[in-house]
């Protein structure tokens, strides 16, 4: 229980100084409180004692009201220190989660939905951050009055009647150790239906155009409201156990009480206890019910915020399936790039995607990857970001292999263009500069000139500024995927992957593109996947690939001479575009 | 209406629950408060009890024998018993009792020998003869006693059970209440996203939806949870203490009343700062919520781009400002909560003995000491409470900001969710003079007019930009047109509810979004009317099997958010499935087959000639293959039509659709040559 502590010792040990003045300032303020009443007591004893001068009198005004405002001073600094604690645990852990995220490959996030990861970090923080505020609050202040009152009791009244007094109490540990244990378990599985709650959201409002066309309104309210019931039921159940700290608290303190008024009588009659003494005991111990509370209350407090610090750790304890190796080799240039009996499946699947593929190519050739949907062209090429764990055989690039160089310098080296178009909430401009943020407008002008994006910039409302993304205009698929062109070529790559980067572009405009791009990138190595032949016709090396296995693989001509599925889809698309061609010069 | 009635009337609709919880913690709090006077009267009177005077009586009940007499206690004894004899005292010194027998004419510091007890008060004293009890001669004077101390602690141990078991439920009831609030307000929140227009979510990043619809809801449980019902006891305290007094001093009171419209003030005050920090901070929220679902989206492009420090940095801004503004609202709370109560309270207190002491020492004291120490005792309890409001003000504070956002997103205007069928369209679409402009005076599309008839496959072809996808979305009513009319089988689309409209409509867009589940309910939709068997067919008619076959559970292979362990070309194929499987009458394909291969497309155009048939299809698409078969082919420029026919017409006519062509051809020749 109060393990979460532990947990968060390397937070209290890097803000050791911001919770020492706190608790220091805290315990001398709960100190200064004990004054006030012993100074109203004595002023009105003085009153009616006719003991009271004037300047006395000035000397306790002044005394109370410096000491009151002392007090105020005080409770303002612990507080803050002490709460602003809790936020600031917050805000760690918070930039921690999204570190990590940053740090995570596709796998990490095939197991972990958006919504859950975005509930991760914001209601659990909260929970997390009431223990690191709260929770110290209430320890300090509960775990020292109680010891303190204790002692009194057992030292200075009786140390039989206190030691009956607090039998109850052992009863007391045990039901809220259970009853957190408990909370600790009802709670992480409200938390996760809360994370399931959320993904549920996310999914309806990213899928909103496809719900409404299908009209699927009212199906997918009512599974969001199976979802709200479940997330009901299961704050219910967390609810039955948390209300029962309170009353179970009080009973057992009740109980105490009466112990200590019938053991404190039978102990007078048995003239071991004076009248006054077992008076005094009864104030005492009925000072203990407010920290005893406020004990109950700090279970529930930190059973919630260990079981959402659990889930947060969870998250944060998720090794990246890749990391750099121990000792790794710095390739300044990548010269060649040779694929060599690979084979290779995704962690989730089943089967194997890439199946002994070789291949060697050339610092500043072309290769083309062709083969039909869901042949592995797009896994293959993301061998060389390495997402995800190599598999067998043996990739290297200037001879090196790929596991042995340092990530950061690989990716320094490859420009990306992936399937799908990921743009940010930002201005075209700064997408497209978003791989090189020191860009010059030349510079900015000649990548969107290349990804043929100049003149469609002119027709966004406010040209290059145009904000897209989320917020922002929509762009056709053809124009976001000329951004995304756009920004690789920003950065004037070693390595350019094309995957599948103008499936939306209509077939002159990506000829035009790709003609382009050849020449500028005279020297440097490109590797391009795609459903049409002919963008891949003037490659160094084409692979044809089905069901992750080169089924065939040479030039275009070589290829073409050899007959087979290129030659066949080649000779199919060339017919269209000639139809269309022929159709345009009667 | 404001936040705070709006709340209050979705609490109404649990006031059962809520006034259940209310009146069990009031008998449970008068239950608690009873505790204390039986503790009092258990040790008053039964056991500092001996204390008090004992008479000499004939044997009766409470009577104690004590060598050879009878004695019973001054408030035990009986009238009928006859007139008490000689009045005996039995008095503690340090743990030791002594028999005194005589009575004593005053209390004071006591000390005893074996034979005689002396007590002291101030310059008098006294001295008597006394005997020291044993146990069991002691035991006997509280024997009497003993039966009442037991029913008395019997009495008070079903209090506590009563009180206990009520506090159970009372606390069980207003978090049910809290929880049900909680379900009810994202039960509505949901139902009015889906009465949302699309528009709505056109600039409005998904996370953030998501944040007012789970985690402001989420805000409000305190305010049911436990700002209730603390308000609603210190209500009752503070009555409690008014009344209490007023029965003291009238005047005394009068002045505590002063609190009141302090209170009101302060609490003014606090809430002008904290509403405008809480809006910040739930902003900030779900600002938050937003950049982590977008970064996530991202993070390929992150990672290739080697952005993450980047990326970093920008959410530590909002994060580094969520902190800003949390410690803002923290130094509010420690300033004026309960910090300043407490300031308040001692300041009175001092102002209290700067009055009576001022008035003690010029002209005699005002009030006599016992009203002194009650008034005293009654002040410290009025800060109670009031510490308890001020306490709670935060969580309240929190809570009518969050319930302000979710009210906010209610009140965006919305159309409802019509259910029922209506008979399927022939499909016979045409756009009258239809104008349309997502912002005033830019004209996206202008005087559209065009027919397509059942069955019909018309293209639309035209620059980006040029309206191709507005038709889309007005066909569909994802946006409302400003001008002109639109008819469905001659009917006005806009008299028709949108689900209605949209029933035998099916679209499939480049971007194709799937949903967590599985293939085959991706291609259902889960709808009860489509059947796994029609499910299978629409896959297998858009060459889906081949495809997916190498996929360890088939059609049942489960989808991950957005499909991302499929390929895009995939993805569509499923979306295509999807289209076909519900069995639309009028079928919009927005750059469908883009990242088909050529093999999969042209066996999905042999499908959807077969299934053509009774099905008007849109096509928007920049390759010709698609296009070339269709009926009509629309070319828009900036907004207009500016040619319809058949591709041979188009050709022949040579206008902007040859122009097209002709500059693309020329273009690619350019870049060729330079």
């Amino acid at each position: 229980m109060f393990s979460i502590f532990l947990k968060m010792g390397w937070f209290f040990k890097e803000n050791w100084q911001r919770y020492t003045l706190a608790i220091v300032l805290l315990m001398a303020g709960s100190l200064l409180e004990i004054l006030p009443p012993k100074i109203i007591g004595m002023s009105i004893d003085e009153m009616y004692l006719g003991t009271l001068t004037g300047e006395r009198l000035i000397g306790i005004l002044i005394f109370f009201t410096v000491l009151a405002f002392a007090i105020y001073v005080i409770t303002y600094l612990w507080v803050s220190r002490l709460f602003g604690g809790a936020y600031l645990a917050e805000r760690t852990l918070r930039a921690k989660l999204m570190r990590h995220f940053l740090r995570m490959t596709p796998t990490f996030f095939q197991r972990n939905r958006t919504g859950d990861l975005m509930a991760r970090a914001t209601n659990d923080l909260k929970a997390v951050s009431m223990t690191t505020g709260f929770g110290v609050m209430t320890i300090v202040e509960t775990v020292s009055f109680t010891a303190m009152i204790l002692l009194t009791m057992f030292v200075f009244i009786s140390w039989e009647l206190t030691l009956m007094a607090i039998l109850p109490l052992p009863i007391m540990a045990y039901a809220i150790n259970r009853y957190g244990r408990k909370i600790h378990e009802r709670f992480s599985l409200a938390q996760n239906a809360f994370g399931a709650l959320n993904d549920q959201v996310l999914e309806s409002v990213s899928g909103v155009r496809v719900i409404r066309a299908y009209v699927q309104e009212t199906a997918d309210q009512q599974r969001f409201q199976e979802m709200t019931d479940d997330v009901y039921r299961k704050n219910i159940a967390v609810a039955r156990i948390d209300s029962l700290i309170q009353p179970t608290v009080k009973l057992l303190i009740g109980i105490s009480y009466m112990i200590g008024i019938l053991y404190g009588g039978y102990l007078i009659f048995q003239q071991k206890l004076t009248l006054g003494e077992l008076v005094t005991f009864n104030v005492y111990l009925g000072m203990l019910i407010w920290p005893m509370f406020e004990l109950g209350e700090l279970i529930n407090v930190l059973q919630r915020g260990n079981a959402s610090l659990d889930r947060v750790n969870e998250t944060l304890g998720y090794r990246a399936d890749v990391s750099d190796a121990q000792e790794t080799i710095a390739v300044e240039v990548p010269t060649a790039i040779c694929f060599d009996r690979v084979t290779f499946r995704y962690p989730s699947a089943r089967g194997e995607q890439l199946k002994d593929v070789s291949f060697t190519l050339q610092r500043g050739q072309t290769l083309g990857i062709v083969g039909r949907t869901g042949s592995g062209k797009t896994t293959l090429l993301r061998q060389l970001l390495r997402e995800y764990p190599l598999g067998e055989g043996r990739i290297a690039i200037s001879g090196q292999p790929l596991e042995k160089i340092a990530l950061d310098n690989v990716k320094r080296w490859i420009g990306y263009v992936p399937q799908e178009q990921i743009l940010f909430s930002k201005t075209v401009r700064e997408n497209v500069l978003f791989g090189k943020r020191e860009g010059t407008q030349e510079e900015l002008q000649h990548a969107l000139q290349l990804a043929s994006f100049a003149q469609d910039v002119q027709r966004l409302p406010d040209g290059l500024e145009t904000l897209v993304g989320e917020k922002g205009v929509a762009l056709s698929g053809g124009q976001k995927q000329r951004v995304s062109i756009a920004r690789a070529l920003m950065i004037d790559p070693e390595i350019l992957i094309l995957d599948d980067a103008m499936s939306a572009v209509d077939g002159k405009t990506e000829a035009e593109m790709l003609t382009s791009i050849r020449q500028e990138r005279a020297g440097k190595t490109t590797l391009i996947a795609t459903h049409r032949m002919f963008a891949v016709q003037h490659a160094d090396w084409i692979l044809v690939l089905d069901e992750g296995r080169i089924v065939q693989e040479g030039t275009h001509e070589q290829l073409m001479a050899q007959g087979g599925w290129y030659k066949e889809q080649y000779e199919r698309q060339q017919a269209e575009e000639l139809l269309n061609e022929g159709q345009v010069k009667p | 209406m404001s936040t705070g009635k709006r709340l209050f009337h979705i609490a109404l609709q649990f006031k059962k629950t809520i006034l259940l919880a209310l009146l069990m913690l009031s008998v449970a709090v008068a239950a608690e408060l009873t505790g204390p006077f039986l503790a009092k009267k258990m040790i008053d009177t039964h056991i500092m009890g001996i204390e008090l005077p004992w008479y000499e009586t004939a044997e009766q009940p409470f009577a104690v024998p004590y060598q050879d007499r009878w004695y019973t206690r001054q408030d035990h004894v009986q009238e009928e018993g006859g007139q008490p004899g000689k009045e005996v005292r039995i008095l503690q010194v340090g743990r030791s009792y002594y028999f005194v027998d005589q009575p004593i004419s005053f209390d004071g510091e006591r000390t005893a020998t074996d034979r005689e007890l002396t007590i002291i008060k101030g310059s008098e004293q006294a001295v008597y003869p006394a005997v020291k009890l044993s146990v069991p001669e002691l035991f006997a004077f509280f024997r009497p006693e003993t039966k009442g101390l037991l029913v008395l602690a019997a009495f008070y141990g079903g209090l506590l059970v009563i009180a206990s078991v009520l506090h159970y439920g009372q606390k069980f009831m207003l978090q049910k209440a809290a929880n049900l609030v909680i379900r009810k307000l994202r039960i509505d929140v949901f139902a009015h996203i889906q009465r949302l227009p699309v528009t709505y979510f056109d600039h409005l990043p998904a996370g953030k939806v998501v944040a007012r619809v789970t985690n402001d809801t989420e805000a409000i449980r305190e305010l049911f949870a436990n700002v209730l019902a603390s308000f609603f006891t210190s209500a009752i305290y503070l009555v409690g203490i008014f009344t209490a007094l007023f029965l003291l001093d009238t005047r005394l009171a009068l002045v505590c009343l002063l609190i009141l419209p302090v209170m009101f003030v302060w609490i003014a005050v606090y809430r002008k700062f904290a509403t405008r920090f809480n809006f910040v901070i739930r902003t900030l929220i779900s600002d938050i919520n937003g950049m982590i679902n977008e970064s996530i989206q991202g993070i390929p492009i992150i990672r290739a781009f080697r952005k993450e420090k980047e990326a970093m940095s920008e959410f530590a801004e909002l994060n580094d400002n969520l902190f800003a503004y949390q410690n803002k609202m923290l130094r509010l709370n420690a300033t004026v909560s309960f910090n300043l109560v407490m300031l308040l309270s001692n300041l009175s207190f001092v102002c209290f003995i700067w009055y009576t002491g001022w008035a003690s020492l010029t002209g005699g004291n005002l009030f006599t000491l016992g009203v002194m120490y009650a008034f005293v005792d009654y002040l410290t309890r009025l800060f109670q409470p009031i510490r308890q409001i001020m306490n709670q003000l935060a969580n309240f504070e929190q809570a009518r900001v969050a319930a302000h956002r979710v009210f906010e997103l209610l009140d965006e205007p919305g159309a409802d969710v019509e259910t029922g069928s209506v008979p399927r369209f022939t499909g016979k679409v045409s756009f009258e003079n239809v104008s349309f402009a997502y912002q005033k005076d830019q004209d996206v599309l202008k005087d559209i007019s065009f027919e397509a008839m059942p069955g019909e496959t018309v293209a639309l072809v035209g620059h980006t930009g040029s309206g191709k996808s507005s038709i889309i979305n007005l066909l569909f009513r994802f946006y409302e047109i400003n001008q002109g009319t639109i008819r469905i089988d001659g009917r006005d689309i806009s008299q028709l509810p949108k689900q209605h409209l949209r029933q035998h409509m099916a679209i499939v867009l480049q971007d194709p979004f799937l949903f967590t589940g599985t293939i085959a309910s991706n291609v259902s939709l889960n709808h009860p009317d489509i059947s796994r068997e029609r499910v299978e067919q629409a896959l297998h008619a858009v060459g889906a099997d081949q495809l997916l076959h190498t996929l360890p559970k088939g059609f049942d292979e489960p989808v991950l958010e957005k499909g991302s362990t499929l390929s895009a070309g995939q993805r569509q194929l499923i979306s295509f499935a999807r289209a076909l499987a519900f069995d639309p009458a009028i079928l919009v394909l927005d750059e469908a087959t883009a990242s088909i291969d050529t093999q999969t497309e042209s066996f999905i155009q042999q499908a959807l000639e077969v299934l053509k048939k009774g099905r008007t299809t849109f096509i928007i698409a920049h390759r010709l293959s698609t296009i070339k078969n269709a009926d009509r082919i629309l070319v828009l420029d900036r907004g207009r039509i500016v040619e319809r026919g058949r591709h041979e017409e188009l050709m022949e006519l040579g206008g902007k659709y040859h122009q097209m062509y002709q500059l693309q051809q020329r273009k690619s020749s350019v870049a060729s040559i330079g």
